[in-house]
């Protein structure tokens, strides 16, 4: 099933068109991979499917319901949640908190933490646990109360992951998820992903990494200048000619 | 003495107005400058209540659900807006406030201001005495201390603490920024109307000159001096600046020269706490 669906979609910066015109269909429970050269739009429809930045022209569904410039935290809430090739943990806040935010609760809003406390409570109490666990699965074990400034590049990529796998959504965008991880974490995460995908949940990724690539993608898109220059398999993909010399330095990826 | 729990009051009554105003600027990294024109609302709120004969505490009660009412009205369209943009419309809004209450004569007294708003009575004991208003102002002020621990130590304190650090990303985790930036804005302007029920009762004496764009000004230094984004910032910041120029009273200056030189010594020592602790005194959050 196609769970996210771009339509005709484009997008201009002051004249310059990043996406051109774009049809694309994501089935659930795959992996797919956005790669190509920079600037060739991967990260801007990324920003357009969650909302980040409007759509000029087309349409954009998720699960078969119209989803085009809906806001970023309606359509996080919808179930696609994702991590920023820039990182952006919230630096001031503990390792624990950055976790924390990835959930819903109750508590947020502030009349419950007062009318509803004990619910709060507990929600809480039942978060934190979670939190602990993927702290603990992305290896930031024991630096819970470590303010996200303190933790290295590599860690603060691992600390976002850990608080998207929080959240439980459905379909995970994923921008350059393992660029500056230690191997033996990159390698673990792709584990992740597989099982994150045996569950019935979607994965898109950018990823300049052709051996990840590779490993791990159901399906590619090839763009280039806002446009799909090509699609299918990872073995045809990597494997034409053509698309490598555009991508160059591929041409030692087994395929 | 009477003069000491005179100067702990007005911190009681400042603290409440900075630990309010600390939720805007130190945990939603909003910087309003409409904080008095709130104070200033609620004050009146309550004054005219009470000088028709209305109890002190639901003359309380009213104004704050008056002061946040209103706030609403302001907070969903002025919270749209982006920083800077925020800022100028907070401006704004103290600008018409403070013209409102003096120019409209008829319900306010305008220039002339309200004499002989009635101390509150508890059971038929009147507060009195500055001892008995320190004690009851002090009451206040726990009680909005234990309320905002609460908040921040809450989802919702930790939310908005996300917002401050980086409104995309939080967006991205599925919060209604919008949302909760106007609970945040609702919540700061009712607690503004306890400090301001409690100035205008201890005082007894309102007018509009209390509650002009300095003074909204005056809570913003205290927030940022004394260290925005916990609870002890806002308290040490409101203790330095209402007891600093008391104590500034004492060097013995000629009194010609004295508001003046004390005025310098006080602007001198925000400028060097700025320039060595951008963060405030007790800051986690710096506001660059």
């Amino acid at each position: 099933m196609e769970i996210i669906r771009l339509r005709n979609v484009g997008k201009s910066f002051g004249g310059i068109k990043a996406v051109n015109n774009i049809n694309m269909d994501f089935l659930s429970g795959r992996i797919t991979g956005l790669i190509g050269p920079n600037g060739a739009g991967k990260t801007t429809i990324f920003n357009l499917i969650g909302g980040f930045i409007k759509v000029d022209e087309g349409e954009i569904y998720f699960k078969n319901e119209n989803i085009t410039n809906l806001s970023p935290w309606e359509i996080s809430k919808k179930g696609i949640g994702r991590i920023f090739q820039d990182i952006r943990v919230f630096k001031k806040l503990t390792v624990l908190e950055n976790v924390l935010l990835g959930k819903s609760n109750a508590g947020e809003y502030p009349y419950n933490v007062f009318l509803r406390f004990k619910e709060v409570g507990k929600e809480e109490k039942e978060n934190v646990e979670r939190a602990r666990y993927w702290i603990k699965f992305v290896g930031l074990e024991g630096m819970e109360n470590t303010p996200a400034e303190n933790l290295s590049y590599g860690q603060q990529k691992l600390l976002s992951i850990a608080r998207l796998l929080m959240g439980e959504y459905e379909v995970l965008l994923l921008d350059e998820p393992t660029a500056g991880i230690h191997p033996e974490i990159v390698k673990k995460f792709i584990e992740l992903m597989r099982k994150i995908v045996e569950n019935g949940k979607t994965i898109i990724f950018i990823e300049h990494n052709m051996n990840i690539v590779s490993e791990i993608a159901d399906w590619l898109f090839f763009l280039k200048e806002g446009e799909i220059y090509d699609m299918g398999k990872p073995g045809d993909i990597l494997g034409n000619e053509e698309i490598r010399r555009i991508y160059m330095g591929l041409s030692d990826v087994k395929t | 003495m009477n003069y000491i729990f005179h100067i702990l009051i007005m911190v009681f009554i400042y603290g409440i107005l900075s630990l309010s105003l600390n939720l805007l600027v130190g945990y939603g990294g909003l910087l309003s400058l409409s904080h008095s024109a709130f104070y200033g609302i609620g004050a009146y709120a309550t004054t005219l209540l009470l000088i028709k004969g209305v109890n002190f505490f639901p003359a309380l009660i009213f104004s704050i659900f008056f002061t946040s009412i209103l706030s609403f009205f302001i907070a969903y369209p002025s919270l749209r807006l982006k920083g800077d943009y925020f800022v100028l419309a907070t401006l704004g809004f103290q600008i018409i406030v403070f013209s409102i209450l003096y120019n409209w004569v008829g319900l306010t007294k305008g220039p002339y201001g309200i004499p002989g708003i009635p101390r509150p009575k508890i059971f038929n004991f009147e507060l009195s005495t500055p001892f008995h208003y320190f004690i009851f102002s002090g009451i206040f002020f726990f009680i909005v201390f234990l309320f905002f621990r609460k908040l921040y130590n809450s989802p919702y304190g930790r939310v908005l603490k996300s917002i401050r650090e980086d409104e995309i990303a939080s967006a991205s985790l599925g919060k209604d920024i919008p949302l909760i930036k106007i609970w945040a804005f609702v919540i700061s302007c009712g607690i503004c109307a306890i400090s301001g029920s409690l100035y205008a009762t201890y005082v007894t004496y309102i007018d509009p000159t209390s509650f002009t764009l300095d003074e909204s000004i005056f809570i913003m230094s205290i927030v940022i001096l004394g260290g925005s984004g916990n609870l002890k910032g806002p308290f040490i910041g409101t203790c330095f600046m209402i007891i600093l120029p008391e104590i500034l009273r004492f060097l013995g200056l000629p009194d010609t020269i004295a508001p003046n030189v004390r005025q310098i010594i006080y602007g001198l020592l925000l400028i060097i706490l700025m320039k060595y602790r951008p963060s405030g005194i007790m800051g986690e959050y710096s506001l660059q």
